[in-house]
């Protein structure tokens, strides 16, 4: 049928005034336009969004979190815990929260704060074994830090260098063994847009799985995903609630290094549950804590031990 | 993952859909990308069962902020999340029934409500696809079918000959057709 016919005909099937019914092609197309007059205004929708954004961010203030703390926070378990919380103290400026000791006198739990961000530690034992992490952590002096972390017995990884990403890093390995690396952000705050003082950084054997589970267990949000030209993730932002995870393919001098993170959650049971089913092992099932939290713990598909859990009311 | 039967007719995958609730659950700022989701075919399945343009958006707005609110109450059980706003949906439309003091049509059977989803989400689809349109056939399909206004009404406030009009609305369902029939989940519908 020529362009003009069918021009003519539909409008003619959509004004109404067809004498003789018209071809099912064009009548399709007339059922179509009628369906169309249920579509929604576009001014509604960008506006009932608005609206929604502005309810989200009223619901956002009342918090699952505790006091002082965000979505995650690096949890490390560590052969020497008072150690660490010195050296953190010395090279970091750390400010002590609280230290629980065990029966033994060992340190059951303890938190620091350093800068913006807390950091969780324990001393490890046959249920919680060994298991230093990786920090990044942004400082005003990246250079000064570095040489307080080895004179506080850190050893080097590499000296304060000016990094292609706009930061002046160095990085060293606590008496402990947890990996620090100290940057100074150039050209503004000290600390990038969107990033607080430490952020937990995992190095992982199979990076692409991780980021998989991450997402599809935790709701993980991809920030940013830098590979190498073989396809590999050289490094990974990843948001969680309102925190940011880093991490990156291990290899080289950069082994898998699986950490300890505490993070909290509207719903302890609910998020256990579909880690497990995402893949993860069971640490310990969702009960209640002595302490005042509802808990559950899963070792994800890289090894990393999250403790989920939600403040008991 | 999942378990209960195949997803129907959703625009994501299982496992995607279930990370961007999951991601709304974390943070309520992440529920607009669920609400870029569904927002048309919500809005669809409302609009078929109220009396005007009015109407659909008062309930459809009060779909989603319900959703919002309970959030935290939506269980992944297989179903697919749009299963869910439809059921709140129809609540509020059997609510607002009530109020007006005419409850009608609003107790069907299982099967006709899978069919008014089925058909819901046709229609969200057809919607989405407008907005793929070029900008112009975008804007006579608005005019002409949204709004309802003439060809003479849509060549002034476009400044066309009523003649390009006719060609543009042409242009644009034949599009919409080629449009929607590639975008068909035939695997979905019938799983």
């Amino acid at each position: 049928m020529a362009e003009r016919d069918r021009i003519e005909q539909l409008h003619r099937a959509l004004s109404g005034s067809v004498s003789e019914p018209a071809g099912a092609e064009i009548r399709e197309l007339a059922v179509m336009a009628r369906r169309l007059r249920d579509m929604p205004r576009e001014e509604f929708r960008v506006r009932l969004k608005n609206i929604l954004k502005e309810k989200a961010m009223a619901t956002a203030t009342v918090s699952h979190l505790r006091e002082g703390f965000h979505t995650l926070t690096p949890y490390l378990v560590v052969n020497g815990a008072v150690q660490t919380i010195d050296f953190m103290k010395q090279a970091f400026g750390a400010e002590e929260k609280g230290r629980y000791p065990a029966p033994d006198g060992r340190i059951m739990h303890a938190e620091v704060k350093i800068g913006d961000s807390m950091v969780e530690l324990g001393e490890s034992n046959e249920q919680f074994p060994n298991r230093p992490g990786a920090l990044h952590i942004y400082l005003p002096d990246a250079d000064a830090a570095y040489e307080r972390a080895l004179a506080a017995g850190a050893t080097t990884l590499h000296a304060p260098v000016n990094q292609p990403y706009g930061d002046h890093e160095a990085s060293v390995r606590d008496p402990a063994g947890n990996n620090w690396y100290i940057a100074t952000h150039l050209g503004g705050r000290h600390v990038p847009e969107g990033l607080r003082t430490v952020t937990p950084y995992l190095h992982a054997a199979g990076t692409d799985k991780l980021i998989d589970f991450l997402k599809q267990a935790f709701g993980a949000e991809e920030i940013g995903v830098h590979r190498s030209e073989d396809g590999t993730v050289v490094h990974a932002k990843l948001r969680i609630g309102d925190s940011v995870l880093e991490m990156g393919e291990a290899h080289g001098q950069w082994q898998a290094m699986p950490m300890g993170l505490h993070f909290y959650v509207p719903d302890t049971d609910a998020v256990y549950r579909r880690a497990m089913e995402a893949g993860a092992k069971s640490l310990f099932a969702p009960e209640d804590k002595p302490y005042g939290e509802r808990s559950g713990g899963v070792l994800d598909v890289a090894g990393n031990s999250w403790f989920i859990a939600t403040p008991l009311k | 993952m999942g378990g209960g039967r195949p997803l129907r007719q959703s625009a994501t995958d299982a496992p995607e859909e279930r990370a961007l609730v999951e991601a709304a659950r974390q943070d309520r700022a992440r529920f607009a990308d669920l609400y870029e989701i569904y927002f048309d075919r919500v809005y669809a399945y409302v609009a078929r069962r109220v009396r005007d343009r009015a109407d659909a958006e008062d309930v459809t707005s009060e779909v989603f902020e319900q959703a919002l609110a309970n959030l935290g109450r939506y269980e992944w059980r297989g179903a697919p999340f749009a299963a869910w706003l439809f059921r709140i949906a129809a609540n509020a439309l059997h609510d607002r029934a009530v109020r007006l003091g005419r409850e009608h049509g609003l107790d069907a059977t299982e099967e006709a409500a899978e069919a008014d989803q089925d058909e819901a989400c046709d229609a969200g689809r057809l919607f989405q696809a407008v907005r793929d349109l070029p900008e112009l056939q975008r804007r006579v399909v608005e005019l002409r079918f949204v709004e309802e206004k003439s060809i003479r009404e849509a060549a002034d406030e476009l400044g066309r000959s009523e003649g390009a009009i006719k060609q543009l609305q042409l242009r644009a369902l034949d599009n919409l057709r080629a449009l929607m029939s590639g975008k068909v989940r035939t695997g979905g519908r019938h799983g």
